[in-house]
């Protein structure tokens, strides 16, 4: 376990940001490609005033481990989706009737 | 950034060989309007490209619609942190925001350094793939 580990540069963090938000695109579900977004982007907002460097270390891990699953269940939600988008999805839809 | 955008346009042209004389310098670095429009029009492609006012609306009417800015100060030559006051998530999440837009995957090395409506519209206007 690293006891000393060293803080993350600002370019890696903005580097895993960014991979997040595409892994996000990613997913065919309306759903859970909206939720990764906003999960991501209120986390990495939440912490972006940390000054300890224990607690930036720890929130980078933690959220590359969130990118390996993210990128994980983009892959098996493939192989299961669903035919019928959701209204979000639907352009110019009138709304009427 | 303009070096590759340099190459890719050569690489689509018929002819005219001569015109790679001032790629090599990399003082040439920011040559976008007037050889930027000679190559396309030489270019086998024809018309399919965009028009540069096309680029800044499409390219304004993004960064508008993002919700921490006020509309009324984005110009064609802003800057997102230094003049709307944003910060570098705000940055990453413009910058997938216009590659939603133009349907394009910008590299992370070309991203980070776009963090203008100038260096966006000059960079989405280059790009061969931009739709």
């Amino acid at each position: 376990m690293a006891s000393s580990a060293a803080a993350p540069s600002r370019s890696e963090v903005l580097s895993l940001f960014r991979s997040l938000l595409r892994t996000a695109r990613d997913f065919s579900d309306y759903n859970i490609r909206e939720y990764v977004r906003r999960r991501t982007i209120d986390a990495f907002r939440e912490n972006k005033s940390l000054e300890k460097v224990s607690s930036i270390v720890a929130a980078y891990s933690e959220g590359r481990n969130q990118l390996q699953v993210a990128k994980r269940q983009s892959v098996v939600y493939s192989m299961y989706a669903p035919s019928i988008k959701s209204v979000m999805e639907v352009k110019g839809s009138s709304g009427s009737n | 950034m303009a070096m590759k955008a340099a190459v890719l346009r050569h690489i689509r042209l018929s002819a005219a060989p001569t015109r790679t004389l001032g790629l090599a310098s990399p003082a040439s670095c920011r040559w976008g309007g007037v050889l930027g429009s000679v190559f396309r029009s030489l270019s086998s492609h024809g018309d399919d490209h965009l028009s540069k006012d096309e680029v800044v609306d499409r390219v304004l009417s993004v960064v508008k619609s993002f919700p921490k800015v006020d509309p009324s100060s984005v110009t064609p030559d802003v800057h997102f942190q230094k003049d709307l006051g944003l910060d570098s998530l705000d940055n990453v999440e413009i910058v997938m925001a216009l590659e939603e837009e133009f349907k394009l995957e910008i590299p992370d090395l070309e991203a980070d350094k776009i963090d203008s409506t100038r260096l966006a519209i000059e960079y989405i206007y280059n790009h061969p793939m931009a739709g």
